[in-house]
């Protein structure tokens, strides 16, 4: 099968399970029996996404849902079970060293840098192993580092700087040899917020000015919602959502409202209503009134229903109502929903 | 020519830590001096209470400098694989084998320029150290220079060849760094007291001795820098005649082309269960 045209970057239905084997000790009534257990997790399952050259697209997932390996598999260190990756339409299992000129990886949490070198040193280093050369790569370097800002650090070594100024180094590292396709492991963990705000324009200036595919996976969900034009939710290796960004929030929107009410309801029959998801009493800001926030399903034509019965529903209470509103969701809130099943 | 990229890379980076660390490279040399005369000591000193010799410590001087010699070869051999089983195991943790991975010239050519430094680096250390001991225990060398280049150099694809394999098994095996030592230890041994008198005890001992990697190159070595190629015994022969030069040559052929099959096969097999990483 061929990749969808015009994406730089395209997953075909990724599979990916790792097994792990270890002895297991099960304190008995009288011994210690040693367990041989073998798991199984899968990070990823069935994973479909395309990035269109200027476009950046975020992942996203709780810890151990499968971002990391994802990348991975783009970049090719983990090879797929099944299903492939395209980059610039060539398939990464087959021919990986031409993938390898054309993506920049930066890591989640690794010492991709050598200590004992210095920041330039470390480009250079990296730039011969990536095929970047001469006077092109002392150029690009400098240009790096001053954008980056580590530009009075150049001659200190990399073991002399703190975390975030490694961070910014990895990422200069990843950006050296010109990459078409950028993939970003939380790359703004443990900067600061100049920093990281310079470096989200950084991102967002190349992929719209050289039309470069940005793949992020972060925790940050004011980075994403800045940040990505598209974003996929993964959790415990399913691709849950795969969004543009605006859609996903008004998706979410669209179903969650807030009624304020003068006394609090019992929240078990609005919950047996059919169509509420989820219901729960907040405090409003006036001490007089409770603000009932209801999640309902985002089906349209069961949601005008279930409206109608809890409207009926608290009249019967007779509960009084001063005002009904559509929520208007963010990201956080949204990503909470679709992933709080696995917590 | 992504080789010569890479070496070059290789190069400077290591000359960069060589100087920046200079006081660390300087007193390693000085502990490997001093650790070498205390074991020849020792070793000298008791085979003389077992031979019951009367000549003095360095009555021979060629029983030394064949120690010697094979001391620094085994430090060499246990070196060289060392790079690829702890080297491989280190780089895994701190996350640059993954950057090693994603060079588009591949994992064995950097491997390669990564080994071709450092072996280059520790051979010029190791001349001079047999050298300084040498002349501390009186012993003669004969430094014949082309045979002693080529026979390193065979030497060095020798090991290479070993260390592919077993650096490909710990691509897969985090535990077999452990391992690994033990079969370092046992090549460095073997480099002490590789003789062509071990060849002839047995056809079985013969055979095991022909196949491992290191006795045979440690036995030309020896028979050109100690035994100047026969002259010292009467007849001269070039090594590049002698019988254990055609088993370095077959050892080599065999050796890298089991290694780097291996650890190509090894290395796919680590990008399926996700080791490169960590894990
Ligand atoms: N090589 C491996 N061997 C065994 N299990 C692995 C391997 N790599 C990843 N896993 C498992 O796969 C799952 C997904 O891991 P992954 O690193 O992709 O998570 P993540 O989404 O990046 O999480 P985080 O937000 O914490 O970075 C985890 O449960 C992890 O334990
Ligand atoms: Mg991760």
């Amino acid at each position: 099968m061929t990749p969808d045209s015009g994406s730089l970057v395209s997953l075909d239905g990724i599979h990916k399970t790792f097994f792990t084997r270890h002895f297991f000790y099960r304190e008995n009534d009288d011994a210690r029996r040693r367990i041989y257990v073998k798991k199984e997790v899968h990070a990823a399952q069935d994973i479909n996404i395309d990035i269109a050259p200027g476009k950046i697209f975020g992942l996203l997932g709780p810890n151990g849902a499968g971002k990391t390996t994802t990348v991975k598999m783009i970049s090719g260190l983990v090879k797929p079970d099944k299903g492939a990756v395209w980059v610039e339409g060539i398939n990464v299992e087959k021919s990986r060293k031409e993938i390898l000129k054309r993506i920049g990886v930066v890591l989640e949490g690794t010492r991709t840098t050598i200590w004992p070198l210095t920041p330039m040193e470390n480009l250079r280093y990296y730039g011969n192993l990536k095929n970047v050369r001469g006077s092109v790569l002392k150029k690009r370097a400098h240009e790096l580092l001053d954008f980056i800002g580590l530009s009075e650090k150049k001659d200190v070594q990399v073991r002399h700087m703190s975390r975030g100024q490694k961070q910014k180094l990895a990422i200069c590292i990843a950006l050296i040899a010109d990459p078409k396709v950028i993939l970003l492991d939380e790359p703004t963990t443990g900067l600061d917020v100049q920093s990281s705000r310079a470096i989200k324009d950084k991102i967002i200036e190349m992929t719209r000015e050289h039309g470069k595919a940005v793949l992020v996976t972060t925790h940050d969900m004011h980075v994403a919602q800045e940040l990505c034009d598209t974003i996929g939710i993964i959790d415990q290796g399913k691709l849950v959502t795969c969004k543009p960004m605006n859609e996903l929030i008004e998706v979410f929107s669209e179903s969650v409202f807030e009624f304020r009410v003068d006394e609090a309801p019992l929240l078990d029959p609005l919950r047996a209503i059919p169509g509420v998801v989820q219901a729960e009493v907040e405090n409003g800001n006036q001490s007089n009134t409770k603000l009932l926030v209801l999640h309902l399903t985002p089906k349209e034509e069961f949601r005008s229903e279930a409206l109608y019965n809890v409207v009926t529903h608290l009249r019967d209470c007779g509960i009084q109502l001063h005002s009904i509103n559509q929520r208007q969701q963010n990201l956080e809130s949204v990503f909470l929903q679709l992933t709080t099943s696995s917590i | 020519m992504g080789f010569f990229l890479v070496m070059k890379a290789e190069i400077i980076r290591s000359l960069i830590i060589m100087r920046r660390y200079w006081f660390r490279t300087l007193t390693g040399m000085a502990i490997g001096y001093g650790m070498l005369m205390v074991l020849i000591i020792g070793f000298m000193s008791s085979r003389d209470t077992i031979t019951d010799a009367v000549d003095g410590r360095f009555a021979d001087p060629t029983t030394a400098t064949n120690f010697v010699l094979g001391f620094i070869l085994g430090m060499f051999a246990f070196g060289v694989v060392g790079m690829f089983t702890q080297g491989i195991q280190g780089m895994a943790q701190s996350g640059v084998l993954e950057q090693l991975c994603m060079s588009p010239h591949g994992l064995i050519v950097n491997f390669l320029a990564k080994a071709t430094v450092g072996a280059v680096t520790s051979v010029f250390y190791s001349g001079i150290m047999v050298w300084l001991v040498t002349i501390s225990v009186n012993g003669v060398l004969y430094f014949d220079a082309f045979p002693v280049i080529v026979l390193l150099t065979l030497t060095f694809i020798n090991l290479l060849g070993f260390g592919f394999m077993m650096g490909g098994l710990t691509l897969v095996f985090k535990q077999v760094g452990q391992v690994a030592i033990l079969i370092r230890m046992a090549l460095f041994a073997l480099a002490i007291f590789a003789r062509e008198e071990l060849l002839e005890i047995n056809f079985l001992i013969s055979a095991v001795m022909h196949a491992l990697p290191i006795t045979d190159a440690a036995i030309c070595l020896k028979y050109v820098l100690i035994y100047d190629q026969g002259a010292v015994n009467g007849e001269y022969a070039s090594v590049f005649t002698h019988p254990s030069f055609y088993f370095l040559i077959l050892n080599c052929v065999v050796w890298t082309s089991i290694g780097i099959a291996c650890f190509k096969v090894m290395e796919n097999w680590s990008r399926s269960r996700g080791t490169l990483g960590t894990y």
